[in-house]
C-alpha cells in the first residue's frame, strides 16, 4: 500500500499519553501538520520514520513497518531534525554526505563519488573539505538536507524546517524543497510554514483535532491559537 | 584537530595518507637510533627543508604550530646547561623537535577522512578478536565532530550563568554540562538510526 497508514496508534512516552487513537491514510505530494508545542507532532514525525515505536496500533509506510525494516526505510524516508547539530554526525562535510550512501551499500569510493558529483551540481564543490561546525546555520540545515538527497528517498519528514533561518535562507531552502518531486510531510506551529500544502492536519495533544484542505485548517488553527493567547495560557504543568 | 589540516595546500596533501604515516613512524624511530647532536642536527635540517618546500606561507604556520614545544626546550636546554651536559641537551632538544616537526607536516597535509581511513585499516586485525573496525572509526569521528559542539554548549552555560551571577561559572557548569551532553547523545542517537545505524 502506498504513503503512510496509521491503524489505532498509541504512544506514551516516560508514562504519559502522547499520542492516541490516530487513524490516518496519508498519500498526498505535500502534507502539512500543524500543533503547537508539546502537541505531539515531533513525536508524529520520529514515528513515522520508524526511530521510535507505538505502544499499541500499527504504523506502515509503503506496507513495511519502519522501526522493523530499518534498511527499507533508507530509500523510503529520510527526515530533516529541526536542529542541525542535532543531524550531523560527521567533522567534515564529504563524510556527513557519504555515511547515509555507505549505509545504503555503496563503498566509500562510490559514495564520494556521488557526493562530490552531487555537490558540483549543486554549486557547492568547495564544501567538500569544509567542517561542519563552521558552517553557518543555514549552510548546516542545507547539509543536513543534502545528505538527505543524496540517498533519495521517496518521502521527507521536515521537522520545522524553517526556525532559525534568517528570511533569505528561509526563501531559499523553501524553494528548493518546492522544487523537489519526493512526497513532503511539514510540521509546525506556523501556519505560514504549511500553506501551500494539499492537506493539513491539526494535531492537539496527541489527537486529530482537524484534517482538510489548508484553507479551513488553517483558520479554525489560527482563530483557536488567538483565542488561547488572549487567555492565560500555557498555564498546565507536564503529567 | 580539526583545524590542525593545514589550509595552505601543498604537494604532500597529494599524497596517500597511510605513505606519511608509514614514513613518519619509521622516521620517528630513526630519529631515536641516532645519538650524536651531528647527525641529528642533519636531520633536524632535513625536516626543516620538507616542511619549507611547503613555502613560506605554510612554513609559518608550521612554525607557529611548534609554539607548545618552547617551555619544555627551555626546560631541557636551562637543566643540561646546569649539568654542563652540553651534547645531551642538544641531543634530546634536537631529536624531539625534528620529531614533532614531522609529526605535525604528516597531520597538516592530511585530510581527516584520510586519516580516519587509516585508523579503520589498523584497527582491522582487531576483528579476529569480534571488535569490528568500522564503528570504532565511526566513534573516532563522534568525537572530533562533538568536541566542538560541547565546547560551544559549555560556553552557553556559562555565559547563561555570569548572566544571572556576579561570579564566575567555573565547576558549577559541570552538571548542565554533563545533562545537556546526554541530551545530545540521544539525539545522535535517533540521527544514526534514522540514517542506517551504527552497523
Amino acid at each position: 500500500m502506498d504513503g503512510i497508514v496509521l491503524q489505532d496508534v498509541h504512544l506514551d512516552l516516560g508514562g504519559k499519553r502522547v499520542l492516541s487513537g490516530l487513524n490516518l491514510h496519508l498519500t498526498e505530494r505535500r502534507i502539512g501538520i500543524l500543533g503547537r508545542n508539546g502537541s505531539g507532532k515531533s513525536t508524529l514525525l520520529r514515528l513515522m520514520a520508524g526511530l521510535i515505536a507505538p505502544n499499541a496500533g500499527v504504523v506502515r509506510v509503503a506496507g513495511l513497518d519502519p522501526a522493523r525494516e530499518r534498511k527499507a526505510m533508507l530509500s523510503e524516508i529520510g527526515i530533516l531534525f529541526q536542529n542541525p547539530d542535532h543531524q550531523i554526525l560527521f567533522p567534515t562535510v564529504i563524510e556527513e554526505l557519504c555515511f547515509g550512501l555507505i549505509q545504503m551499500g555503496l563503498t566509500r569510493a562510490e559514495a564520494e563519488a556521488r557526493a562530490r558529483a552531487f555537490l558540483v551540481a549543486e554549486g557547492r564543490s568547495h564544501w567538500e573539505a569544509a567542517a561542519t561546525h563552521r558552517l553557518s546555520q543555514g549552510q548546516r540545515q542545507f547539509l543536513c538536507l543534502m545528505s538527505l538527497l543524496l540517498m533519495s528517498p521517496r518521502m521527507l519528514l521536515l521537522d520545522e524546517p524553517f526556525a532559525g533561518l534568517d528570511l533569505p535562507t528561509q526563501a531559499r531552502l523553501s524553494r528548493h524543497l518546492d522544487a523537489l518531486s519526493q512526497r513532503m510531510i511539514t510540521i509546525s506551529h506556523d501556519p505560514g510554514a504549511v500553506a501551500g500544502c494539499e492537506r493539513v492536519l491539526w494535531l492537539e495533544t496527541g489527537q486529530i483535532r482537524a484534517d482538510g484542505p489548508p484553507g479551513p485548517v488553517i483558520a479554525a488553527f489560527g482563530a483557536e491559537m488567538a483565542r488561547l493567547g488572549a487567555a492565560d495560557a500555557d498555564t498546565d504543568l507536564f503529567g | 584537530m580539526l583545524t590542525l589540516t593545514s589550509s595552505v595546500e601543498i604537494w604532500a596533501h597529494r599524497l596517500p595518507a597511510g605513505a606519511k604515516l608509514g614514513a613518519l613512524a619509521l622516521g620517528t624511530v630513526g630519529l631515536f637510533a641516532l645519538s650524536s647532536p651531528l647527525a641529528l642536527g642533519v636531520a633536524a635540517l632535513a625536516v626543516l627543508g620538507l616542511v619549507a618546500s611547503g613555502g613560506p606561507r605554510f612554513l609559518r604556520e608550521s612554525l607557529l604550530m611548534l609554539r607548545p614545544l618552547w617551555p619544555f626546550v627551555l626546560i631541557v636546554a636551562v637543566w643540561h646547561l646546569v649539568t654542563g651536559d652540553i651534547s645531551g641537551g642538544a641531543t634530546v632538544i634536537l631529536r624531539m623537535g625534528a620529531a614533532v616537526a614531522a609529526a605535525n607536516f604528516a597531520t597538516m597535509t592530511t585530510r581527516l577522512a584520510e586519516m580516519l581511513a587509516v585508523i579503520e585499516a589498523l584497527l582491522s586485525p582487531l576483528r579476529l578478536f569480534g571488535l569490528a573496525p568500522r564503528p570504532m572509526a565511526l566513534a573516532l569521528a563522534l568525537v572530533i565532530r562533538f568536541i566542538p559542539v560541547m565546547l560551544t554548549r559549555i560556553e552557553a552555560i556559562s555565559l547563561a550563568y555570569r548572566a544571572r551571577s556576579p561570579r564566575r561559572a567555573g565547576w558549577r557548569i559541570l552538571m548542565p554540562a554533563a545533562l545537556a551532553a546526554l541530551d545530545d547523545a540521544e539525539h545522535v542517537a535517533d540521527a544514526l538510526r534514522a540514517r542506517g545505524g551504527a552497523g
